[in-house]
Parts: structure tokens; C-alpha cells; sequence
């Protein structure tokens, strides 16, 4: 009988994403073990569910298993397919949770991925799609991932805990990215940022906008800030506004920062003012951190430089985001596709 | 008188002088040359068409465009791993002749057995690998994969074989390697014209095969059992100079040709079970693409590679020089196989062959004694040779070349032929084509007849004269040879390991032993295999045999010191956090070890003891081996390795030369100093905090170290850090814990830099960079006004202005440095040109190029000032690496039935390639293969680097993209195939054999194509014809039953298409409560009961998933060809004997045809009134009896009466006579008048002919005169 490339085996909840992902471009079968197990509530969590099937759904000849409790799933990927899609993400975590994996996968499709996800747009955990449409995108066509289907369109804006949002999502078909030599990040030429509100006041944009220049003017004086009210069936099913922040660079990179209103029933209040004010703190933190990507994408941009072809690619970080999960990303990348980075300190 | 014997001058008509002469004459003219033509007559040089031009100039862009290739990025590594040179040909023809001959001009060594590859240095820049291969299929495919360059050998006196045709279709089937032919037994040829027929035909033959011009080499005749030195010579420097296209396949795929193979095995794990999986160790240059550890791997069949460690090269290139040519002592070869090389390095040892116990007293005695049995020896192999070349002569002359029916279907296809050897009894596939057949025959004939000595020595012209005498003398050859040969001491080498691979079943008598002593037997024994016994040990090297005395006697005076230098390296590899196994080469001997310790003399004095013992160990240890002991541990410093390198100068006496094995001693102490400089080296913290840690699932120690309450409960207690990691948010959003307080200035002011309006670096500063132009191009004249504008000079240079009287050298350097700033200028000045004016020129292929070269030249700087421990890590293992892999769980049989004339091959996987799905193809049956090939019969595919058996399913793509199964391949046409096995790219080429076993009538190969697509699923569907009987028919309507087993199933066929078998279309409507299935449907006409109603649907079929590799390696020796893999429905029922059973309805039987009874015609009343008379039919009734009343009465005459009637009747009678009579005469009459009045108008006619002719002449005579007197004039008309 044929070989099966042997498994992996790992414990914990922590990263499945990424390892889901990884033995689904590597085509190397995944057992995860004790998920959750010593949680009061054990097993996989709906939306990892969700991204299970999300998986299923894009790819031809899956074999998953998840045991009685959900504590133990056995993943053998089969090919990634594409094709068109559509996947309800459930609304515990936003769409960019899902958004990130088909970033790292949707090039490696048979067929063009084109996609619809409906759930939750923006919320306080993941990165949301304006940031990902503002920062990801324009980093992966820095692989070579380009043409006019590449695109990431927000048809619907959905807010916790009701959702309701819908995302578009497409991209062609690369069998080989470029590499990349990132290693000046140039100086911040523009901020632009997007202030959306549904459900709440159109007013409420206009007061994020105004509170956010008050601090990035002091830096720079090309800043624009678009208002994004949606309104009707468009505006999802939930309440809530928010404002992501891109700064863009001499050298075409972008960094960003985001900040989304609690969710309606949770937490107190947020005034829009303090909303705009610490996301331009945030994203002036990111700015101090520096590098060519910023702290959401760092992974996505590494993983893409180890699936490239064998040349050599040259990016420059920030510090690792605290969520250490490209420190163990790249470990992961070590076990799966055999492929080690060099590392080097700048300064 | 000479000067009429003189040439007459010529005038040039081309080249430089004529061309210039031409020009003169043409200024003379004032023509101007050519290049003005179009000055001289512009309208010849005017556009006359723009669509002409147009097409003109898309046809010269087309033409510029098809020469690109798509540029990819350069990947050579810059020390390229040997080139695999293939010497392929049928058996008998020369190829070991070849290898040895080759070997011999590149090395001056010669090998009288070649088992495996043979790695030469051939040049300053390139070494070879030459393999043997031989009409194996299984070797053929492997061989096909990896070759560089393939020598082709042909024996000329026979023509090709059908082994040639064979290769060349699987070549060009994985990737075409350069191919090269060489034309064999040239010699057999006994006439010049008949030899150069043959070569001519034999290279256009093999041209249509690889390609026009492609190069034939011929070797004439054989000196000696061996070809002539100055075509053996010629023929290297060919191979030496060959350039080579990259292989798609070879490029993307790292692969090893494995030279070297040891068994690791744990002996006790032998013992206790013979058949137990072993562990083996394979060695070779690693080639193609860079190797990543622990990636898979493909032997006989997939393995993932445990270990993977570079050794140093054991035939290294030469270092760089300026010499033009080899040193002698560069020229080496390594054949570990074969028992070549002397040195052999593993990962923690090194073993020098001395070639034997008595290796040293052997060259100074027994020179004579042992003359008699090495000609013995070495004249074994080279009877062989001439045994080949003797049966050439003996065959041409008695060729049974019977003129053979060749069936010319147009296609050029070559006809095996079974020769059979008269004198060895072979059986020869010889390939023949059609048009050859007749030209064979001929020159048989011409053979027969001009058989004279003086044509034979004629046919070698090229040969000197000596050759031409040792041509005729065939008988002495052998005894020649035999002398000539001198046998070298480097052929004793192979026999260990011969030893070394059955060693493994000796143990069995040892039980009894002490383990010590088992050890030192072993390590004897089986010399080369690792002793694994503790894993700390394993980085120690330990010294395997001097013997087993002097083993024994070492190991114990050593004992303290020895524990003591392991302890210590047990401390230190556990200290270095990084995993990777310490590397260390050959420096020290094991009593050098010791000195590391202790003194100098002691070292020497345990050199002496080792050399003593040598000579007096009693058991002949045919390989005995030097294991060579390193420890470099941290403590020891670089004056340490000085010492080693005194003491290793010592140990150069040591008597150990072997020829060509001395290249390892000579960096010995380099390689020490790496060693170590390699272990000094820090890692970098970052790097050592992703990599370090390890999150592999760990449950044994968090079910250990919980307590337990009675025994049945366990605290949950509250879990460590890990744990939580183990389980946290999966989010990738960065959350500052402590945020600056951007309201503060100063921090503010720490990213103010990183704004465009912020302070930028030195070099990129606006105001800076506006200065520096300044500067440069500060100077300049207007030319118009002629004034001269001064830049500002640098301050440096206005001091130096003032000084410049006082100090020349000063002077000097300001002249130098103004200099060197014009010369800056320039150089700016013309970058600017140049980027300005190349701009328009460069094309997206430019940029293209640029930027590959880019890349590769980044690819080549990054990991250029790193050594190989570190680079390996992050590149994996390059190219051209000499390697050593690691693989465990290999069957036993690949190590007991280890035949080192069969290549391995180990082909690195690619990422999901080792996975299996259905592959789809597209497939040709070959043209020259006799059978068709069936679905769902078992067939050997070799697709990437495996060899498999599966079973495919042949389909053909309709025009609607369904796949449409077919029984059998397509005779002449493509079509597809789809297997259940792994995974290859697309596009990758694949072959197709029927069987792999032994020697099969005709050409083997069944078929060829490309992978298209992969997939875990497939479409393909066969025709499946429903069928149905109406039961109750209404006018449209019909009840159909019998289709369908229940109303669920109609109900999922409702609406679909049906048709009778007379061709009524119709639709399924509903289905029927009545008889189960039976459903209603409507017809576009009325039915019969009689009709047969169908569907056609399409059923999806199945791939058995079936997959076997073809394990010909794991064969015992001498069996290898001999694999068979499932046998084909056929074969099975042939081989017991089971008939087919057919079909009963697919019988033929007796036609009984039955009388067919018609009705009549019935024409209703209503048509046959609108008919016309004419069609209307015409049945009259037969007349009925006329009724009574209108019955006319019969007349009855009297006698008188009817006496009447006769005379009546009687003299009508004679008056009708007499009035034809009458009427006859008249006639004649009438026609005698007629005449008569004929005659008469004649004559009538006649007389006034006469008449009219004498008026006319009358009348014209009157007229002539009158025309007369009218000329005359009135003058004579008054007269």
C-alpha cells in the first residue's frame, strides 16, 4: 500500500489555524489531542467547528475526525480545490479569523477561490477585514498575487454579537510566489483609515474621525479618514462602530491599528471620542515598533516566504508580537515543511 | 619556364580587401556604398504596404521572441556535484570494456571489476560518475532518471538492439539527457565500403531518434581487450567538455545515486531475528535540489529520511591553481563498491584501507610467485572482452539473417528479431526496419563473396601498422592481455566488502563470548558497520579494528583515559543546546587520542605498539580498517591541533599508501580547526528561542506528576503555564500591555523620524543629496557665452591649494584625488546615459532576466560567508554535497540481497508527493507496442521516480467534458488514464510497461504520456441503457414497467428522456401506483406493445485502489529481473486454465427465419374516393350472370342456310385474293412508271444544264468584249 506521509501530533487548542493550515499545504496528516480537556466546557468551540468545515469545504478529499467529546481531532488534508464557496462563519469570532487562513491557502487552490462569508465583520479580537483589505492585501501582492480578481469586498457590515456582516473574497491562482526583500520599510507618507458605524448615529464616524486627527496631525499632515455608515439590510444585525487606521510608507508598506466598540450587552458604553483617540495611540505604537509588516501579518508574510520558491527572502520585522505565535509558527514550519528561517537582530 | 608554371593572379571577390576595393570603386562613381542605398533611391526603400509592414515586422518580433526562454532563477551550485554518466547498451557489447578504458584515461588506474558507480576526477572542474547499465528494465527506468549523459553503445557488426530503442523512449520520457552514441566491433567489418554503409545507416537511423546531428562516437578496433588509447582519449574529452541542459525534473527534485551502503542494524536485533527491519545508511552525492532533513524519500519505496549529514567529499575537486592540467595525485576515483577509494569517511569515523593484513610485505615479495595466478586473475575479465570480439567474427560470418516479411503499415516501426549467439548462447533482440532488411542481406552477400585477407586489413586504414598485425593474431590476444595487465594492489580492496555484507549471520556461533571479545569480532568483521551501541558513544569516534589483538591490548592499557575523554564528551554535546550531531573528520589516530591527555611520547610509543602488532596478528582481516578516533572537545584549543598535525606528520611514515588515497591526509588539520571553530561558534539568541523549545505533545508528564487521593481521584491541579499556552485564544492581533503616553514630547519625539516629514538618514536627505549634485555637477562651461562656472571646492582642497608648493607627495595625492573626482563624474555621467539611453531598448524579458539574476545572486551572497554546518540547517543540504542518509525500517532482503550492480537511487519527494490520489492522464499506447492495453488490467507505471504497479482505467473525453470509460486503449489516438497511487506534479512524464520480468518478445514499452491533473476524486461514468416494456398503451400515453424496482426511483428520473428502440422520444411523467416502478410516460407517437423502451444514463466507476511498488531490489541477487507484481485476468486464467465463460445471449446460433404473411392492402371508402382514377383500385367485379330477360337466344341456321353462308363465305374469299393480286401488279406498275418518268426528267434536266452553259458563255463572251471597247476608251469606241 501507498505511504501516508506520517502525522504529527500535537496537544492543545492553541494554534489550530495555523496547524490546520500548515498540514494542509505541507499534506501532512494532524492529530490533535486534549482540546480543551481540562476546560469545563471541553472540545472544539463552535467557530473552530466552523473553520473545520470551512476547510472541508475548500478543499477535495478531507478526512476529519473529531471524537465523542471534540477533545481529539485527526485531520488528513486532501487537495486544496477552490471554486466558488459559501461558508456561514459562526459569530463568536469575526470573519478575519477565517480571513486569515484563506489568506495563506487561497493561492494554492486549483481553481480560482472565490468566496462568501457571511458573520461578523469587525470585532475587538481579530483583525477585521478593513485591515486585512488595507494591510493584507497589498502584502501579498508584494508575492506576486495579483490581478484584478484579487479582491476583498465588504458587501455587508455585521458587528457582534449579532453579525449579520457578508465578505466577498477572490483570488487567482499562483503555483509560484515571488520572493520578497522587505527590509526597508521606508517613511510614512499617508494615513488613511476607515470610521464605520451601523445601527448607532451617522454622527458617531464623524466624532471618531475628528478625535483621531487631533492626535495624528501633530505627526502628519496627509491624513484621510473616510466615514463608512451602512444602513438597512447592509448594516447587519448588531449595533457597533469602530476605526482602523493604515499608515502607508515611501516603500509601499502598511501599517495598522483598529478599534471596534464594545458589543451590544457587553461592557459599558465607549464614547466614538475614546475610540478614536486610543486607536491613533495604537497605531502609533505600531508605528514605534516599526518594520516592513505590521504585527497582524507578520506570520501571514512569513509563512509566504517559506512557501516560495527556494530563493532567498528578506523581510523586516517589529518585535514579535507577544502572541508568540510566529515564534511558534516558525517552529511549526520547521516540522512541517522542513524550512527554517534565518534570523538575525537589527541594532 | 617557371614563370608560365605560375598561378595567374585572381581578383578577390569577397572578404575585407574586395569589400574595400568596392567601396573605393563606389566613391570613385560617387555612388556611395551600401549603406547610403537608401540615400541613392529612397523610393525602392519606402513603405509600399503598412499592413505589409506590419506583418513584416510582427513576423521578425515572433522569430526574436520564440529564441527566449522564461528565465528562471540560476541554481547551480557553484561546486557541482559529479556528472552521472550512464554507459548503456545491450549485453556483449562493450560497455565494462568502456568503463575501464575510460577509467583508465582519466586516472591511469585500472579496475578489473566494477560493481555500482565509479566517481572520477576528470578534470579541474568536473568530475564523473560513470554507471554501468545494463537491458534490465528496472535499471534502464532508475538510470534514465538520474543520467547527466548517456553513452549509447551499439555493436555495429549486429545493428541495434532493441534495448537502444527501449532507453531512448524511456529518455525521452523522463526529461532527454544529452545522449551520445558509440559504435562498437567496428573491427568486424572486413571492407571499407561496407563499414562506412553501415555507419552511415546506423547514424541516421539513431539521429531520427535523439535528433539531427546528434553525436556519434566510433571506436574502431580493440588493442589488447581494449579500445585504442588516442578514441578513449578523444572520447573523454568530449564527456570533459560537455555542456548540459537542466532537466525540469532533476532540477526541482534532490536526488542521490547511492555508491555506498552500510548496515546499521543493531547486531543483537540480527541475532535474535533475522528478518527484523534494518537500519541502513546509504552515501552519495547529493544532486538536483537542495535536501531538507527528515524529508520523505524514495528507495524501492517511500522512507522518511531519519538522518541526513554531510561527509567530506571523498573525491574532491583540486583546489584552485593555475596549472593548465591534473596533478597526478588529483586524478581520483572512488568506487567504494567496487572497493576503490581507500578512504571511506562516515559521520564520526574514518577507515583507511591498507589493503589487507600483509598489505605492506606484499610489494616488496611475491612479485614473482604471485605473477602466474594474478595473470590468472586479472585475464578473468578481459576474457570476457574477448570473448566479445572474437564471437563478432565468428557471427558475420554465419549471420542466419533470414529475409523476414516486414509489415509496412507506414509506420517506421523496427521488428525484434531473436538471434541466438552460436557461441554463448544469447539470445539478441535485434531491431530491425524495413528498409534495412534488403541492404543487410547485400552486404552479407558481399561478405561471402570478397573474402580476402588483404580487404580485411584494409578496413582498419586508420590503424598503424603494429595494430593491424595484433588484428590478425586474435588467438595470442589473450595471452597478451593477459600479460600486459599488471594487477594493482587496489583490487584486494573490494574484498571486504564482500565480506562485510553476509557478516551480519556469523555472530549466531559467537553466543558464547564474552561481549568484549564479540565486539572486537565484530568491529572486525563487519568493519564498516557503525557501532551503536550507546547513543553517548555515538559522537565519540571509536577506533574499530587493528586487529583484535592489538585491540585488545590498546583498549585495555587506554581503558581510564578512554572512560575518561567520553565522559567528557558526554558533557559537552549535552551542554550544547543545539541537537545536531557533532561532526568530526578524520585527524587522529586512536593513540593520538590519548595525547590529548597525555604526552607526546606516550603517543608514540602506542603508535609503535599498533605497529608491531600488525604484522603478527595471526587471522587474515582482509578489510581491516583504521578506525581513526576524533574527540574535539571544548577544552582542547588550537595549540592542541598543532600538536595533532606534529604528530600526524609522524604517522605519514606509517606505510598506509594506497594510490589515490592519500587526499584525505592533506587538510587534516584544517578540517580538525573547522571542527572545532564550528563548535565555538555561538548561536544567536533569536534563533535559539524559536527553535530551541519544542511543543510536542507531552502527556506522560502531566499524568506522572499529579497525585493521587485513594487511589482513584486525582487532583486537578491547576495547570502550569504550558498548559494554559496549550490551550489560550488563537488570535493574531497584537494587544500592547503598557502603551507609551503619546502625549509626551520626547515620546513623541521617538517616531518623529519615521514620518516623511520627519529628520531623514544622511544619504537620503533632500538637502544633502541637492548639495551633492551641486557639487558634481557644479562645473560647467556655457558654451554659448563661453563663460566658465566654478563649483564650490571642498574645503580640503583649498588648504591643500595653499600648501601645494611645499610638499610634492601631498601634490601628488590632490592631483589624484582631483582625478579620482573626474573620473567620478564621468562614470555618473554615464550611468545617467546609459540608464537613459537603455531605457527604451530593455523589454520585459530584460527586466525579467535582471531580475533573476538578481535573485540568484542574493540566493548565492546569503549563505556565502556561513559555513556548510550552519548553512545546511537553512537551506537544507546543497547540491554536490557528499551526504550520508539515514533510513530505518528498510526491509532486511534490501540489505541480504544487496547487489552492488544495481544502482540505487534515492529520489527526494516533493511536499504532498508522497501522498496518493487518483492521478489523471494523458496516455498513448507506444506505436511500436503489438498489443492494446485494457482497462482494469494491472500495469507497471514509472512516473517521477517511482516505479509502480497499479491498475488504471482508460476514458476518452466526450465533447461535454464527461469522461466516458473506455474498455481498451485507442490504437493510434491519446487518450486518458487515471490510477489510484501517488502524487506527481503535473505534467511530469510517465511511462507505461506491461511486465518487468525477465526478457519479454518485442518492444516493452506499452505506453507513454503526461500527468494532467490530480485529485481525490474521479469522474469517469459508463453508458448505462435502462430498459422498460409498455404495458398498457393509450393514444401518446404509454405505462411503462420493468424500468425501475420503485416509485422512488422513477421519482428521481422524472422528466428524464427515453426512446424506443424504433426511435419514438418520450419523457418520464409520474409514476405509477400499480406495479412497483412502473411509471406513465408520454411518446411523441403511439406505441407498440412490441416496443422496447430505453434509457441512457451514465454510472460512475470505481478505481480499485491498488498500488505496489515494484520491489525489484529487494529480489535475491541474480533474481532481480525476475519481479512480477499482479497478474492480469488473463494471465491467471491462462496460467489454470479457466475458459472464459460467454454470455449464452452472445452465442451464435442457427438463424431460423420464419415465412412472413402479409394482409392486404385496405383502402378506407373515404380515400380511395378522393384518389384519382388512375390509383384508385381497379378490382372489377366479375361480371355476373346476365339476367334472364337480357339472355339473348342462340341462332341455329338451317342446312340451306348455312350452305349459303359458305359460298358467301368462299367467293369473298377469292374476291379478297384476286383484289391483293391486283393490287401488287399495280404497285410494280406504278413503280416501273415512276422510274421511266425519272429517267426522262433526267435528261430534260441534263439538256438544259447544256443549254443554260452555251448561253452563259455566249453571254459572257459578249460581256468581255464590251469590257474591251470600254477600256479602249471613247477614242476606240469612235473608232
Amino acid at each position: 500500500m501507498a505511504t501516508q506521509a506520517h502525522s504529527l501530533s500535537y496537544a492543545g487548542c492553541n494554534f489550530l489555524r495555523q496547524r490546520l493550515v500548515l498540514s494542509t499545504l505541507s499534506g501532512r496528516p494532524v492529530k490533535i489531542r486534549k482540546i480543551r480537556a481540562r476546560d469545563d466546557n471541553p472540545g472544539l468551540r463552535d467557530f473552530e467547528a466552523s473553520f473545520i468545515r470551512l476547510l472541508d469545504k475548500i478543499t477535495n478529499g478531507s478526512r476529519i475526525e473529531i471524537n465523542q467529546t471534540g477533545t481529539t481531532l485527526y485531520y488528513q488534508p486532501g487537495l486544496l480545490y477552490g471554486g466558488s464557496v459559501e461558508h456561514d462563519c459562526s459569530v463568536l469570532r469575526s470573519i478575519g479569523y477565517y480571513l486569515e487562513s484563506l489568506l495563506c491557502l487561497a493561492p494554492f487552490m486549483k481553481h480560482p477561490l472565490r468566496i462568501v462569508l457571511r458573520g461578523v465583520t469587525n470585532d475587538q479580537t481579530d483583525p477585521s477585514v478593513d485591515v486585512l483589505k488595507a494591510t493584507a492585501l497589498p502584502l501579498l501582492k508584494q508575492f506576486g498575487i495579483d490581478g484584478e480578481s484579487f479582491e476583498l469586498k465588504i458587501v455587508r457590515r455585521g458587528m457582534p454579537p449579532g453579525g449579520g456582516g457578508e465578505v466577498f473574497f477572490s483570488c487567482p491562482v499562483r503555483k509560484v510566489l515571488k520572493p520578497i526583500q522587505l527590509t526597508d520599510p521606508g517613511k510614512i507618507k499617508r494615513i488613511r483609515g476607515m470610521a464605520y458605524s451601523v445601527r448607532v448615529s451617522p454622527q458617531m464616524a464623524n466624532r471618531i474621525v475628528d478625535s483621531a486627527r487631533s492626535i495624528l496631525n501633530k505627526f502628519i499632515p496627509d491624513i484621510y479618514i473616510y466615514t463608512d455608515h451602512m444602513k438597512g439590510v447592509n448594516s447587519g444585525k448588531s449595533p457597533g462602530f469602530g476605526l482602523s487606521l493604515v499608515a502607508e510608507t515611501t516603500n509601499g508598506t502598511f501599517l495598522s491599528a483598529e478599534l471596534a466598540s464594545n458589543p451590544q450587552g457587553q461592557g459599558t458604553a465607549v464614547l466614538p471620542e475614546d475610540v478614536g483617540r486610543n486607536c491613533a495611540r495604537l497605531l502609533l505604537e505600531e508605528i514605534y515598533r516599526g518594520g516592513c509588516v505590521d504585527s497582524t501579518n507578520q506570520s501571514l508574510a512569513l509563512l509566504l516566504m517559506t512557501l516560495g520558491q527556494q530563493d532567498v527572502s528578506k523581510v523586516l520585522l517589529g518585535p514579535l508580537s507577544p502572541y508568540t505565535n510566529d515564534i511558534f509558527k516558525l517552529m511549526e514550519m520547521s516540522e512541517f515543511l522542513e524550512i527554517r528561517g534565518q534570523l538575525k537582530d537589527k541594532e | 619556364m617557371e614563370t608560365k608554371d605560375q598561378k595567374k593572379h585572381r581578383k578577390k571577390n569577397s572578404g575585407p580587401k574586395a569589400e574595400k576595393k568596392r567601396k573605393r570603386h563606389l566613391q570613385d562613381l560617387q555612388l556611395g556604398d551600401e549603406e547610403d542605398a537608401r540615400k541613392r533611391n529612397p523610393k525602392a526603400f519606402a513603405v509600399q504596404s503598412a499592413v505589409r509592414m506590419a506583418r513584416s515586422f510582427h513576423r521578425t518580433q515572433d522569430l526574436k521572441t520564440k529564441k527566449h526562454h522564461i528565465p528562471v532563477v540560476d541554481r547551480t551550485p557553484l561546486e557541482p556535484p559529479p556528472i552521472v554518466v550512464v554507459v548503456m547498451g545491450p549485453p556483449k557489447v562493450g560497455k565494462s570494456t568502456l568503463i575501464q578504458c575510460l577509467i583508465r584515461n582519466f586516472t591511469r588506474q585500472k579496475l578489473t571489476e566494477i560493481r555500482g558507480p565509479v566517481t572520477i576526477v576528470s578534470g579541474k572542474k568536473r568530475r564523473l560518475t560513470i554507471i554501468e547499465c545494463g537491458c534490465d528494465i528496472n535499471v534502464m527506468i532508475d538510470l534514465a532518471k538520474v543520467a547527466d549523459l548517456v553513452l549509447m553503445l551499439i555493436d555495429a557488426s549486429f545493428g541495434f538492439e532493441m534495448e537502444t530503442f527501449e532507453f531512448l523512449n524511456i529518455c525521452q520520457v523522463h526529461g532527454f539527457p544529452k545522449i551520445m552514441g558509440v559504435l562498437t566491433h567496428l573491427d568486424s567489418f572486413k571492407y571499407n565500403k561496407q563499414l562506412k554503409k553501415t555507419k552511415k545507416r546506423l547514424k541516421h537511423r539513431f539521429w531520427t531518434e535523439v535528433y539531427p546531428g546528434a553525436k556519434l562516437f566510433y571506436l574502431s578496433g580493440m588493442v589488447h581487450g581494449e579500445y585504442q588509447n588516442q578514441e578513449i582519449h578523444n572520447l573523454g574529452r568530449f564527456i570533459t567538455v560537455m555542456k548540459f541542459r537542466p532537466l525540469t525534473w532533476q532540477t526541482s527534485h534532490p536526488y542521490i545515486l547511492v555508491d555506498r551502503m552500510e548496515d546499521l542494524t543493531n547486531p543483537e536485533d540480527i541475532r535474535t531475528n533475522i528478518k527484523c527491519d534494518r537500519k541502513v545508511s546509504l552515501y552519495g552525492y547529493l544532486r538536483g535540489a537542495h535536501l531538507k532533513n527528515r524529508s520523505q524519500i524514495h528507495m524501492p519505496g517511500d522512507f522518511a529520511v531519519s538522518d541526513v549529514s554531510f561527509l567530506p567529499d571523498p573525491c574532491a575537486l583540486p583546489e584552485q591553481q593555475k596549472k593548465r592540467c591534473l596533478n597526478e595525485k588529483e586524478k581520483l576515483v572512488y568506487a567504494p563498491l567496487s572497493g576503490v577509494g581507500g578512504v571511506l569517511y562516515d559521520k564520526d569515523a574514518v577507515y583507511v584501507d591498507l589493503g589487507g593484513s600483509h598489505g605492506f610485505q606484499e610489494s616488496d615479495e611475491a612479485r614473482p610467485t604471485h605473477e602466474l595466478v594474478q595473470s590468472l586473475i586479472s585475464t578473468h575479465s578481459t576474457i570476457d572482452a574477448k570473448m566479445a570480439s572474437s564471437r563478432v567474427t565468428l557471427f558475420s560470418d554465419s549471420k542466419p539473417l533470414g529475409s523476414e516479411d516486414i509489415d509496412n503499415q507506414g509506420l517506421w516501426m523496427p521488428k525484434e528479431e531473436k538471434q541466438m549467439d552460436l557461441k554463448t548462447g544469447r539470445v539478441r533482440r535485434k531491431a530491425i526496419f524495413g528498409d534495412e532488411e534488403d541492404e543487410s542481406g547485400d552486404s552479407d552477400d558481399e561478405n561471402d563473396e570478397e573474402m580476402s585477407e588483404g580487404d580485411s586489413l584494409e578496413n582498419s586504414s586508420s590503424d598503424d601498422e603494429t595494430e593491424k598485425e595484433e588484428d590478425a593474431e586474435m588467438a595470442d590476444k589473450e595471452y597478451m592481455t593477459g600479460k600486459g595487465v599488471k594487477r594493482q594492489r587496489l583490487e584486494e580492496m573490494e574484498e571486504d566488502v564482500e565480506v562485510d555484507l553476509p557478516a551480519f549471520a556469523d555472530s549466531d556461533d559467537d553466543l558464547e563470548r564474552s561481549s568484549e571479545e564479540e565486539e572486537a569480532e565484530e568491529a572486525d568483521e563487519s568493519s564498516e558497520e557503525e557501532d551503536s551501541a550507546s547513543e553517548g558513544e555515538r559522537d565519540i569516534l571509536e577506533s574499530k579494528a587493528v586487529g583484535e589483538g592489538s585491540k585488545a591490548g590498546l583498549s585495555d592499557s587506554l581503558n581510564p583515559e578512554k572512560s575518561l575523554t567520553m565522559k567528557k564528551a558526554i558533557l559537552t554535546t549535552s551542554d550544547s543546546g543545539h541537537c545536531t550531531a557533532e561532526e568530526a573528520f578524520a585527524s587522529e589516530d586512536e593513540s593520538e587520542e590519548s595525547s590529548s591527555l597525555s604526552t607526546e611520547g606516550e603517543d608514540s610509543e602506542n603508535e609503535e605498539v599498533t605497529r608491531k602488532k600488525i604484522p603478527e596478528s595471526s587471522q587474515v582481516v582482509s578489510g581491516q580498517k583504521l578506525g581513526l578516533e576524533n574527540l574535539i572537545n571544548e577544552t582542547s584549543d588550537v595549540e592542541d591541533l598543532l600538536r595533532e598535525e606534529e604528530s600526524y606528520k609522524e604517522e605519514n611514515k606509517f606505510p598506509t599508501e594506497t594510490s589515490g588515497a592519500l587526499k584525505w591526509k592533506e587538510d587534516l588539520s584544517r578540517k580538525a580547526a573547522e571542527a572545532f571553530l564550528r563548535q565555538q561558534q555561538a548561536t544567536p539568541n533569536l534563533r535559539k528561542l524559536i527553535y530551541g523549545t519544542v511543543t510536542e505533545d507531552n502527556e506522560e508528564d502531566d499524568d506522572d506528576t499529579r497525585e493521587e487521593i485513594g487511589g482513584l481521584f486525582r487532583v486537578s491541579q491547576p495547570a502550569r503555564e504550558c498548559k494554559h499556552k496549550a490551550d489560550s485564544l488563537d488570535c493574531s492581533r497584537f494587544h500592547v500591555e503598557a502603551p507609551h503616553d503619546w502625549d509626551l514630547e520626547e515620546v513623541m519625539n521617538s517616531i518623529r523620524d519615521c514620518f516623511v516629514t520627519g529628520k531623514w538618514e544622511e544619504d537620503k536627505d533632500a538637502a544633502k543629496i541637492l548639495a551633492e549634485d551641486e557639487e558634481l555637477y557644479g562645473d560647467f562651461e556655457d558654451l554659448e557665452t563661453g563663460d566658465v562656472h566654478k563649483g564650490k571646492s571642498g574645503p580640503d582642497t583649498q588648504i591643500e591649494d595653499v600648501e601645494e608648493e611645499v610638499k610634492e607627495e601631498i601634490d601628488r595625492s590632490t592631483e589624484e584625488s582631483a582625478k579620482k573626482k573626474h573620473l567620478d563624474k564621468k562614470r555618473k555621467l554615464k550611468e545617467m546615459f546609459d540608464a537613459e539611453y537603455d531605457e527604451g531598448e530593455s523589454t520585459y524579458f530584460d527586466d525579467l532576466k535582471g531580475e533573476m539574476q538578481k535573485q540568484a545572486q542574493l540566493n548565492r551572497a546569503e549563505f556565502e560567508d556561513q559555513d556548510d554546518e550552519a548553512r545546511v540547517q537553512y537551506e537544507g543540504f546543497r547540491p554536490g554535497m557528499y551526504v550520508r542518509i539515514e533510513i530505518e525500517n528498510v526491509p532486511c532482503e534490501f540489505v541480504l540481497n544487496f547487489d552492488p550492480h544495481y544502482p540505487i537511487i534515492l529520489g527526494g519527494l516533493g511536499n504532498s508527493e508522497g501522498n496518493v490520489g487518483y492521478v489523471q492522464m494523458r496516455l498513448k499506447k507506444h506505436r511500436w507496442y503489438k498489443k492494446i492495453l485494457k482497462s482494469r488490467d494491472p500495469i507497471i507505471f514509472s512516473v517521477g521516480w517511482r516505479r509502480f504497479q497499479t491498475i488504471p482505467l482508460y476514458y476518452i473525453e466526450d465533447h461535454n467534458g464527461r469522461q466516458r470509460l473506455l474498455k481498451y486503449t485507442p490504437q493510434h489516438m491519446h487518450c486518458g488514464a487515471t490510477f489510484w497511487g501517488p502524487i506527481t506534479p503535473q505534467g511530469t512524464g510517465f511511462l507505461a510497461v506491461q511486465s518487468v520480468s525477465g526478457v519479454m518478445p518485442d518492444f516493452r514499452i506499452a505506453a507513454t504520456g503526461v500527468v494532467l491533473d490530480l485529485d481525490k476524486s474521479i469522474k469517469i461514468v459508463k453508458k448505462l441503457k435502462l430498459t422498460g416494456f409498455p404495458f398498457k398503451i393509450f393514444k401518446n400515453t404509454s405505462f411503462i414497467k420493468g424500468m425501475f424496482n420503485s416509485a422512488l426511483e422513477v421519482a428521481k428520473f422524472e422528466g428524464a428522456v427515453i426512446r424506443t428502440v424504433s426511435g419514438i422520444r418520450g419523457q418520464i411523467k409520474k409514476a405509477l401506483r400499480a406495479p412497483e416502478g412502473a411509471f406513465r410516460a408520454s411518446f411523441e407517437d403511439k406505441l407498440l406493445m412490441s416496443d422496447i423502451v430505453f434509457m441512457r444514463t451514465w454510472y460512475p466507476v470505481s478505481i480499485p485502489a491498488f498500488y505496489n511498488p515494484v520491489t525489484s531490489l529487494l529480489k535475491p541477487v541474480g533474481e532481480k529481473d525476475t519481479w512480477s507484481g499482479m497478474r492480469t485476468t488473463g494471465q491467471l486464467r491462462l496460467a489454470h486454465g479457466v475458459k472464459l465463460k460467454p454470455n449464452k445471449d452472445s452465442l451464435y446460433k442457427p438463424i431460423m427465419r420464419q415465412k412472413k404473411h402479409f394482409n392486404s392492402l385496405h383502402i378506407p371508402k373515404a380515400l380511395q374516393k378522393a384518389l384519382p382514377f388512375k390509383n384508385k383500385p381497379k378490382t372489377q367485379a366479375k361480371a355476373g350472370k346476365v339476367p334472364k330477360d337480357r339472355l339473348r337466344p342462340a341462332v341455329v341456321r338451317e342446312p340451306h342456310e348455312r350452305k349459303i353462308l359458305a359460298l358467301l363465305d368462299a367467293l369473298s374469299t377469292v374476291h379478297s385474293q384476286k383484289m391483293k393480286k391486283a393490287k401488287v401488279q399495280q404497285h410494280l406498275h406504278n413503280k416501273e412508271h415512276f422510274k421511266a418518268k425519272q429517267k426522262e426528267e433526267e435528261e430534260k434536266l441534263k439538256r438544259q444544264k447544256d443549254l443554260r452553259k452555251k448561253l452563259f458563255r455566249i453571254q459572257g463572251q459578249k460581256e468581255r468584249r464590251n469590257q474591251k471597247s470600254s477600256l479602249k476608251g471613247p477614242e476606240e469606241q469612235s473608232k
